[in-house]
């Protein structure tokens, strides 16, 4: 392409004035995109109740590996795995809420919150696992399940307060 | 008698054969989040992938050829290049998760990491493969992949509330979910009951044990039967999860949480055999996915192909299929979930379902390959219904993943 001509039709594009339709294009696109953003982006109590309750679900599923294995019906590998899992899941909430930017000094003090709870989800699966991995001297399997009944005591409280704002 | 046993055979073949990671993983999640309040998503399904099951066995019967080479010829290079990257990508990410789907499940056997389980898997599909022959691999496979009917049994043995069970049944968002997330979840369902491999490996399964329009009686019963008890079984495992699993909040995403309502139900003699028919199933579908994928690249590419060839005489067949697994590992390799590559398969295969089901739709009505088996009126109709389910949840399959967060 001749270079003058490329400059022309720069110029003609850079100098044309906005169309009335394409104004009103713009003009309408532009809330529903911010609409959107804000959608996806969520706020800090949104986030917040997220990770709770994935935190919760995966409490609730290491207490039935544990009590599965106290009666007899899980073998210990299928117990120290779902544990496993259910941390992993956890800890990701845990990584989802300590990643948030809160605007005010409510949501710092949600996230803080939140985040002292899943310390003790946290502290919970450790002493489950320890439970798992000592025959003698170290916590029992029933340690264990009181430690995660705890947090998830916990998490039922933060949930309702988060809930409510 | 020995008609009979062969049918019989396929019959319970197909049952073990029918569920895989994609089935597992998503009828879990959808028992725990939505109840059985998504039955007749695997109802629509189960009756898809048996009719487009069925046109491909009898493509293979009647014309002798596997219905991607037909539909390459029939359809021409640009149009079976189209079939062919939606499928085989799917494929890929299939094979990825099924070879995840046995290391995770041999991590719940034996507690070793399973990321040290994937280069063992993945040695022993390519061994399979290369040396075992194809009808020992199906049946075996299949036959041990029955043992998931322990779904069925934990869930008798659970005693649920059948009365509220069976309230369930009804199509209904559940209080705490969406109707974005529950057509997401629908569409996923969707997708992993009518998985692209699945009608590919039946064609070329078909050439492999070299059917003829005298088999076409026996394969229509592997399929109108196998196919829909296999669909009870998925009914099953999401039965399970919504007993277990949904009262107690828990929302499914690995697969150690699969096996609970078994071993609530049935015991550690129940969580054996669900341990060995998730290894059976997984596994199974892992060799019929690289399979798939060696067969749809040789067939369009027109190489040799097959497991009735030895594989010297079949080298770039064998070769694409080790590729495969090779990128399979990789992929596993970065530590990525297994079950999240699962979740994502099963709705890009949603995605791919047009790209795959018309051509077979196309090719199974032309009489020069099909001679006098070309589909009846009401199988064109109930196709061409399907096509429009299909075309939905294709293009509806992405925003609805955007929208939910991928259904998060």
């Amino acid at each position: 392409m001749d270079p003058g001509a490329a400059r022309r039709l720069e110029a003609k594009v850079l100098n044309t004035p906005a169309s009335a339709a394409s104004r009103k294009l713009l003009a309408a696109l532009a809330p529903a995109a911010l609409a959107v953003l804000t959608a996806c982006s969520g706020s800090t109590s949104e986030s917040v109740s997220t990770a709770v309750q994935d935190t919760s679900s995966a409490v609730a599923t290491a207490r039935i590996a544990l009590r599965q294995d106290l009666d007899g019906k899980l073998t210990r590998a299928a117990t120290a795995t779902t544990l496993d899992d259910a941390l992993k899941e956890a800890q990701t909430s845990r990584d989802a809420v300590l990643k948030l930017s809160p605007a005010g000094q409510e949501d710092r003090d949600t996230q803080k919150q939140a985040l002292e709870v899943l310390d003790q989800c946290a502290a919970g699966f450790a002493t489950a696992r320890a439970s798992l991995a000592s025959d003698t001297g170290g916590p029992s399997l029933s340690d264990g399940d009181e430690a995660l009944a705890d947090a998830q005591d916990a998490l039922d409280d933060l949930s309702q307060k988060v809930g409510s704002k | 008698m020995k008609r009979l046993l062969g049918v019989a055979l396929g019959i319970l073949t197909a049952i073990g054969g029918f569920v895989d990671i994609g089935d597992l993983v998503t009828n879990a999640v959808v028992g725990s989040r939505f109840g059985l309040s998504m039955v007749w998503v695997v109802g629509v399904g189960v009756v898809g992938i048996c009719l487009f099951a069925n046109m491909s066995g009898r493509v293979a019967a009647a014309s002798g050829r596997a219905t991607f080479e037909v539909i390459r010829e029939r359809l021409g290079a640009r149009a079976g290049l189209a079939n062919l990257s939606a499928s085989f990508l799917i494929n890929l990410m299939t094979v990825t998760a099924e070879i995840g789907g046995v290391a995770l499940a041999l991590q719940l056997a034996s507690s070793v990491n399973y990321l040290l389980w994937i280069p063992v898997a993945a040695v022993a599909v390519w061994l399979v493969i290369w040396r075992v022959r194809f009808s020992i691999m199906e049946n075996v496979t299949g036959l041990l992949g029955l043992t998931l009917v322990v779904f069925a049994v934990a869930l008798f043995l659970l005693k649920p509330d059948w009365g509220s069970l069976a309230g369930q049944l009804a199509p209904a968002v559940p209080e705490h979910e969406t109707f974005w997330t529950y057509s997401y979840y629908a569409i996923a369902l969707f997708g992993a009951a009518m998985t692209p491999y699945e009608v590919f490996f039946f064609s070329s399964g078909a050439v492999e044990e070299g059917w003829s329009v005298k088999d076409l009686v026996q394969s229509r019963v592997n399929v109108l039967v196998g196919f829909p008890l296999g669909g009870l079984l998925s009914v099953a495992i999401a039965g399970c999860a919504a007993v277990v699993l949904l009262p107690s909040g828990i929302a499914v995403t690995s697969l150690s949480q699969v096996i609970l309502p078994v071993a609530e139900g049935a015991g550690k003699l129940g969580l054996a055999f669900v341990l060995v028919g998730v290894v059976a199933a997984t596994f199974g579908a892992a060799l019929e996915t690289t399979l798939s994928s060696g067969y749809t690249l040789a067939q369009y590419f027109g190489w040799s192909w097959g497991k009735f060839r030895r594989p010297a005489e079949a080298a770039r067949f064998h070769l694409a299929m080790i590729v495969c697994l090779l990128v399979g590992l990789a992929v596993l390799a970065t530590g990525v979930d297994p079950v999240l590559v699962t979740e994502y398969s099963v709705v890009f295969s949603a995605i791919a379902l047009p790209l795959t089901y018309l051509p077979v739709l196309i090719v199974a009505n032309d009489p020069q390959y099909m001679g006098e088996h070309v589909n009846g009126r009401a199988v064109n109709v109930l196709g061409m219904v399907y096509l429009v389910i299909i075309l939905v949840a294709s293009l509806a399959a992405i925003p609805l993943m955007i929208v939910t967060g991928a259904g998060s």
